[in-house]
């Protein structure tokens, strides 16, 4: 294992996806700080392994990097754009380059499958065609949608209700939706928090791999060490808002994971 | 439209004199004493009928039942059975209210009670608990947050029945008002509308704040019993309510009431179709207009207010206005229930867009979608399931009001009935009873199991 690393910004940052430098975000205007002065670089593609005990901060810190959550002090700059001081339309087109997949409950459970996971596309359409998709879906809106499912192996439940899928299945379709929305980021709360030991592998490993397939970069909260050893190629450790801990994980580096061991 | 409001306006100046808005006390009193007093006994009947149900106790079953079926029959039919058996007076008003309400609180509470998380319950009987223990540690502490939410609900509710119960005679501020309107004295009925929108006004004021704290709930119960003592009906006259009772029986109907009962069927269903149709496509702009998560505050506040001013004039009295304007017959009626419908469902509906779960609308929003596109996909469809079952939940209300309206000259099924109790032919006035009971018990339970199907039961306590 290697020892922590300083987490101080490296000079040059040309190229890097995410920066994030004296991050400080409050809940609420006045109450202690969730996160107190961090500091991270993401560069494209890495897969980082978010891990901490309850309480350490590290949903506040996924919501803060989407957008979700203003931060009270530092700055997240996003591919070049500074991401905590955006609103409006450049927020909304910033966000859609960051994807988000939470614990559970993220889904629109009345909808069918292929509406949820072609969610992904809207930000990328006009109003007038999301109504439209609505109501009727064209066969080559479908296909996507297929593609994306077949990717996560649930090609054969594109027109089910959601809420008829197990919470596996239910991961997976959001992880179809974030594939349309082909983000540079993934955002990932806990996304087997809730599924048994088997799933919970198999949707890391299916995670993981599509992220690298992609060029996404992956950042995922969980709170299994060993899986984090097992599938990602960086693990931050986070205690009381601050990163204790800032090491590769031991899946070998892709092109993708500049060598960080 | 706008000439004949000025005219029907001019007729309804209000008389305010000080010693008539004394006189307007007691019956205000009256009023509602009988809606604590039945509430008081709807729940004292409704829960431990629930919860002997839940434990499977022998009989229990029979009982919900048979107190359940009267949920089918409108107050103001009740009311008018119970002002025969027992004279004009709150007596018989208080007997009307509390079997409509227990009615309606047995079957909510059944429901609450039997869809209580079993788990803690087996854990119970595990111990080997009595049915009595596993009732005190077990039923009532799972279910007494939601027994306390809806009966703060009901609480507005009753005082409404409780308005329409005194229109036939059942004491309070309806029967003053039906009274006034009698004479034709119209400035003393728009003193009385007044008075009447204003103590609504409070108690919904008041039911909000019950909504937020349950448990207050329980302090009207000393006020209700004392109620139910104070309006008890005498039962001096016991021969005499028999006899009256059997001149009831067996129902008849003439071949006159014959010839014309499809006309009116179809007059009664029409009005309510009407009415919950229009108000449904007034609350879908009126409701996420009104939003607070999805209007701006300019536009959601005021029309908040001015749909709770609808809401606020109970149909019956929405009814009497229009007919002066549009005159007697079911279009009345259908405007009646519309107007106090879109109120009623623009606040439902805008409610269910607010507590449609945050998280998939923020992981939608987290996709770069517009607000609109968050909405489409998000927001709405998470809003229709409840959005459903405050439509169905208000149709069925509507066609037992739509009955209620025939008091007032809207026609229907309602106004014959009432005309049968006017003229004393009580035998075919029981005969539009059970017609009105076989028209609404079907569309009941149709929207019932619309309800369970979809897991909304609670949805549509309101």
């Amino acid at each position: 294992m290697t020892a922590p690393e300083s987490a101080a910004l490296p000079p040059g940052d040309a190229g890097r996806l995410l920066t994030v430098s004296s991050l400080s975000v409050a809940l609420k205007p006045g109450a202690a700080p969730i996160i107190a002065g961090l500091d991270l670089a993401i560069e494209a593609g890495e897969t980082v392994a978010l891990i901490g005990p309850s309480g350490a901060g590290k949903t506040t810190l996924l919501r803060a990097l989407g957008g979700q959550i203003r931060p009270s002090a530092g700055a997240i700059v996003f591919n070049g754009a500074p991401l905590s001081t955006l609103s409006g339309r450049r927020l909304r087109e910033t966000r859609r380059l960051i994807g988000f997949v939470a614990q559970k409950h993220d889904l629109v459970e009345p909808l069918r499958v292929h509406r949820n996971v072609m969610a992904g596309a809207l930000g990328r359409w006009s109003d007038l065609r999301a109504l439209r998709y609505m109501f009727w879906a064209t066969a080559s809106e479908l296909a996507e949608a297929r593609r994306a499912l077949d990717a996560v192996g649930l090609a054969e439940k594109l027109k089910e209700p959601t809420s008829a899928l197990s919470g596996g299945e239910q991961q997976r379709v959001a992880i179809a939706r974030a594939l349309v929305q082909a983000p540079r980021l993934l955002l990932a709360d806990e996304p087997v928090a809730s599924l048994d030991p088997t799933t919970a592998a198999e949707v890391l490993d299916l995670l993981t791999r599509l992220c690298r397939e992609h060029d996404m970069a992956l950042v995922c909260s969980l709170h299994q060490p060993d899986l984090a050893q097992r599938f990602f190629g960086r693990i931050l450790e986070l205690q009381g808002g601050r990163l204790v801990r800032d090491g590769a994980g031991a899946t070998p580096p892709s092109a993708h994971d500049p060598g960080r061991a | 439209m706008s000439g004949s409001l000025l005219q029907v306006l001019s007729l309804y100046t209000p008389y305010l004199s000080l010693s008539y808005l004394q006189a307007l006390v007691p019956p205000v009193i009256d009023t509602i004493g009988l809606a604590l007093g039945a509430m008081f006994i709807a729940f004292a009947l409704s829960v431990p009928v629930a919860i002997a149900d839940a434990l499977k106790l022998p009989g229990a079953r029979l009982v919900l039942l048979a107190l359940t079926a009267f949920r089918s029959i409108p107050e103001l039919t009740l009311a008018i059975f119970c002002v025969i058996l027992f004279g004009v007076g709150p007596g018989a008003g208080l007997v009307a209210l509390a079997l409509y309400y227990a009615a309606a609180t047995t079957r909510m509470f059944s429901d609450i009670v039997r869809t209580a998380p079993s788990g803690p319950l087996d854990a119970l009987r595990a111990t080997g608990a009595s049915r009595l223990q596993i009732a005190l540690f077990g039923l009532l502490p799972l279910t007494q947050a939601d027994l306390l939410t809806y009966g703060a609900y009901e609480f507005e509710s009753a005082l409404r029945a409780s308005i329409v119960v005194g229109a036939v005679g059942g004491g309070g501020l309806g029967s003053e008002l039906v009274g006034s309107i009698a004479v034709l004295d119209f400035h003393r009925v728009a003193t009385q509308i007044l008075v009447l929108v204003a103590v609504i006004a409070a108690f919904d004021a008041l039911a909000v704040q019950l909504r937020r704290h349950p448990r207050w709930l329980l302090l009207t119960a000393p006020f209700g019993l004392v109620a139910v003592v104070a309006y008890s009906p005498r039962l001096l006259a016991f021969d005499h309510a028999m006899d009256v009772f059997s001149q009831m029986l067996p129902p008849e109907i003439t071949s006159d009431g014959l010839a014309h009962l499809p006309e009116r069927l179809l007059e009664t269903l029409w009005m309510a179709l009407a009415g919950t149709g229009g108000a449904v496509v007034v609350a879908m702009v009126a409701g996420p207009a009104s939003a607070r998560n999805l209007a701006p505050a300019w536009l959601a506040i005021p029309l908040r207010r001015l749909m709770e001013l609808l809401r606020t004039v109970p149909e019956i009295v929405w009814g009497l206005i229009l007919i002066l304007m549009v005159g007697v017959g079911p279009t009345a009626g259908a405007w009646a229930l519309g107007l106090h419908s879109a109120g009623s469902l623009s606040r439902l509906f805008a409610e269910s867009l607010e507590n449609a779960p945050r998280r998939p609308q923020a992981a939608i929003a987290q996709t770069g979608a517009s607000p609109l596109q968050v909405f489409a996909f998000a927001t709405a469809p998470l809003a229709l399931g409840p959005i459903a079952a405050h439509a169905v939940f208000r149709l069925e209300w509507n066609l037992r009001m739509a009955t209620v309206l025939g008091l007032i000259g809207a026609g229907g099924i309602g106004q014959a009935l009432y005309e049968a109790q006017q003229l004393m032919f009580y035998r075919q006035m029981v005969a539009y009873i059970l017609i009105t009971w076989a028209l609404i018990a079907p569309l009941e339970q149709l929207g019932q199991s619309f309800r369970q199907r979809r897991g909304l039961l609670r949805a549509a306590v309101a």
